[in-house]
C-alpha cells in the first residue's frame, strides 16, 4: 500500500527528571534493531544518538476548545509528527516504521496523548502503541511526595520500568513495587536490566496483550484502596497552567491547596457481571469524564457488551479515551466486565452506585 | 460552529465505536445512543438529535440550539444551557 496511508505505532517514553529515559533510549536503539525507528525528544541529551533520526520538539501548547489543560494539543509535537510523516513519504528521511517520543522529565503525559488521539492529521497516521514510564528507584518516594508530574507519569503508564534498583537497599525495591502496583495496578512493573536490550525493546515496542491486562485487572487487584496514601501537596489547582513556564506550572498545580493537603489516590477494579448496554455505558462514562475527568487519572478495562460475543478493551487517561479495541476472543474463561479506575478523591462505591443508578433509570424507561 | 463545520464533526470519538453486535450499523447505533441520551436530557427539557451521522444538535425549550461534535461536548453544552453542572455521581439519587 502507498506509504501515505500507513499508520505508524508511537511509543511514549516518559519519566521524571534524572530517571534514566535517555539512557534507556540509547540502549534500546543500539544495533540494527533501531534502523526503522524515528525518535522525537524534547531536549537533546548527550547520549550517542547521532546515527539516528532525531527531531527536537520545542515547547508550545495549544488549548482545545474546552480549555482543559490535560486535553490540550501540543502544537510542536503535532507539527513534528506531521513533518516527519511528510518527509517519510517524500523519501527525505530514512524509512522508519515506528516512532519513540521521549518527553521531558516534567511533562504531563495527557496533553501528548491528546495530541495523538485528538488531532485529525496525526491520528490518521499514528497510533499510540504504549506508554512506558521510567521510575528512578533512588528518588521515587521523594518525587512521589513532591511532584505531581511524577504521579501523572506513573498513572498514565502501560508499563513501568524501574531503574537504579541496584543503588538502593534491598528492602526498598519491594516497597516501591507495592507502591507502583497500588498506584497503577493495570501496568506491569519490571526492573531495568543493564545489559538486556532485547527485554527493553520488547517493553518499548510490544503493546500490552489482553491476557496480561486481564490478569492484572482481575480479582487479585480488586479494591486495592490506598486510603492512607500520603501524596504530594496538591494536584487540583490545574487551571492555572499558562504555558511553557514549568515552574509556574508546578506552582499552579499546587495553588489553592493547603500545605498539608493529601489527596487520596485510589486504585480499584469494578466488576460488572451483567453484559453492558453500550449506549447507556457511553452516556454514563462520557458524563462521568466530563464532570470528573480531572480526578479520574486512569481507566483500563475489558467490557462484555450485550449482544456481542467478543470483548471490548477500554483505555483512558483523564478526559481522554482511546478508540476502543475489539478483541477476537476472550483471553480467559470469565465473561464479566472488569474496569480498573485510578482516581483522586472518588470512591469505588460512588462510581459503582452511579453506574447502577444510570442502568436502572435508563433501562426502566424502555419498558 | 457553523452548519457546514458540523459535517466534519466528531466521527472519531471513542463513543462512536460500532460494536460487533447483531444487526449493528453505525447510524443505527448512533440513533439509539441519542435516544438513550434523551431519556436523561428530557428530565431537563433538553433534546438531542443526530446531525448527518457526524455531529449532534442540542436544543433547549427556549429555542437555543447548538451543534456539538461528540458526547464529551454534548454535556458541556447541556451544562451551559442549564447553567448548572450535571454530575453523574449525584444524578438519580433518591
Amino acid at each position: 500500500m502507498n506509504a501515505a496511508f500507513d499508520i505508524l505505532p508511537v511509543t511514549l517514553l516518559t519519566g521524571f527528571l534524572g530517571s534514566g529515559k535517555s539512557t534507556v533510549l540509547a540502549d534500546v536503539l543500539q544495533g540494527e534493531h533501531a534502523q526503522d525507528t524515528a525518535v522525537l525528544v524534547n531536549e537533546f541529551g548527550d547520549v550517542g544518538l547521532d546515527h539516528l533520526l532525531i527531531r527536537e520538539v520545542d515547547a508550545r501548547t495549544v488549548l482545545l476548545d474546552n480549555g482543559c489543560v490535560c486535553c490540550s494539543i501540543r502544537g510542536e509535537l503535532k507539527e513534528a509528527l506531521a513533518t516527519l510523516f511528510s518527509q517519510r513519504i517524500r523519501g527525505e528521511v530514512p524509512p522508519f516504521s515506528r516512532v519513540i517520543v521521549e518527553t521531558t522529565g516534567l511533562a504531563m503525559p495527557a496533553p501528548i496523548i491528546a495530541t495523538l488521539l485528538a488531532d485529525p492529521a496525526i491520528r490518521n497516521h499514528y497510533t499510540l502503541h504504549t506508554v512506558v514510564t521510567v521510575v528512578d528507584a533512588v528518588n521515587a518516594f521523594e518525587q512521589q511526595r513532591q511532584y505531581p508530574e511524577w504521579l501523572a507519569q506513573v498513572t498514565a503508564a502501560d508499563h513501568l520500568l524501574l531503574t537504579k534498583s541496584d543503588l538502593v537497599e534491598a528492602d526498598r525495591v519491594p516497597a516501591l513495587f507495592d507502591t507502583l502496583r497500588m498506584l497503577n495496578p493495570a501496568a506491569p512493573v519490571s526492573i531495568r536490566a543493564p545489559d538486556d536490550h532485547d527485554a527493553l525493546r520488547t517493553t518499548l515496542f510490544t503493546a500490552g496483550h489482553a491476557e496480561t491486562l486481564l490478569q492484572r485487572i482481575g480479582s487479585t487487584h480488586k479494591a486495592r484502596l490506598s486510603a492512607g496514601y500520603a501524596g504530594y501537596a496538591g494536584y487540583a489547582g490545574y487551571a492555572g497552567y499558562a504555558g511553557s513556564d514549568r515552574l509556574a506550572h508546578r506552582a499552579a498545580l499546587r495553588a489553592d491547596q493547603p500545605a498539608n493537603a493529601t489527596p487520596a489516590i485510589k486504585a480499584f477494579c469494578i466488576e460488572i457481571a451483567a453484559p453492558i448496554d453500550w449506549q447507556i455505558f457511553t452516556i454514563w462514562f462520557t458524563l462521568l469524564l466530563n464532570r470528573h475527568g480531572d480526578k479520574i487519572l486512569r481507566v483500563k478495562g475489558v467490557l462484555s457488551i450485550a449482544g456481542a460475543s467478543k470483548p471490548v478493551v477500554l483505555h483512558g487517561v483523564r478526559h481522554l479515551v482511546h478508540p476502543v479495541l475489539h478483541l477476537d476472543r476472550w483471553p480467559d474463561p470469565r465473561r464479566d466486565s472488569r474496569i480498573v479506575f485510578i482516581t483522586e478523591d472518588i470512591e469505588q462505591a460512588e462510581i459503582e452506585a452511579s453506574y447502577r443508578r444510570f442502568c436502572e433509570h435508563l433501562e426502566e424507561q424502555t419498558q | 460552529m457553523c452548519g457546514m463545520c458540523g459535517l466534519l464533526g466528531g466521527g472519531n470519538h471513542w463513543s462512536n465505536a460500532t460494536l460487533p453486535v447483531e444487526g449493528a450499523n453505525a447510524r443505527r447505533q448512533r440513533l439509539l445512543q441519542a435516544a438513550v441520551a434523551n431519556r436523561l436530557l428530557s428530565l431537563f427539557r433538553l433534546q438531542l438529535d443526530d446531525f448527518h451521522g457526524q455531529s449532534f444538535v442540542l436544543s433547549s425549550p427556549t429555542g437555543a440550539r447548538q451543534i456539538v461534535d461528540d458526547f464529551s461536548q454534548v454535556w458541556q453544552a447541556a451544562e451551559a444551557m442549564l447553567g448548572r453542572p450535571l454530575d453523574p455521581l449525584e444524578l438519580f439519587v433518591e
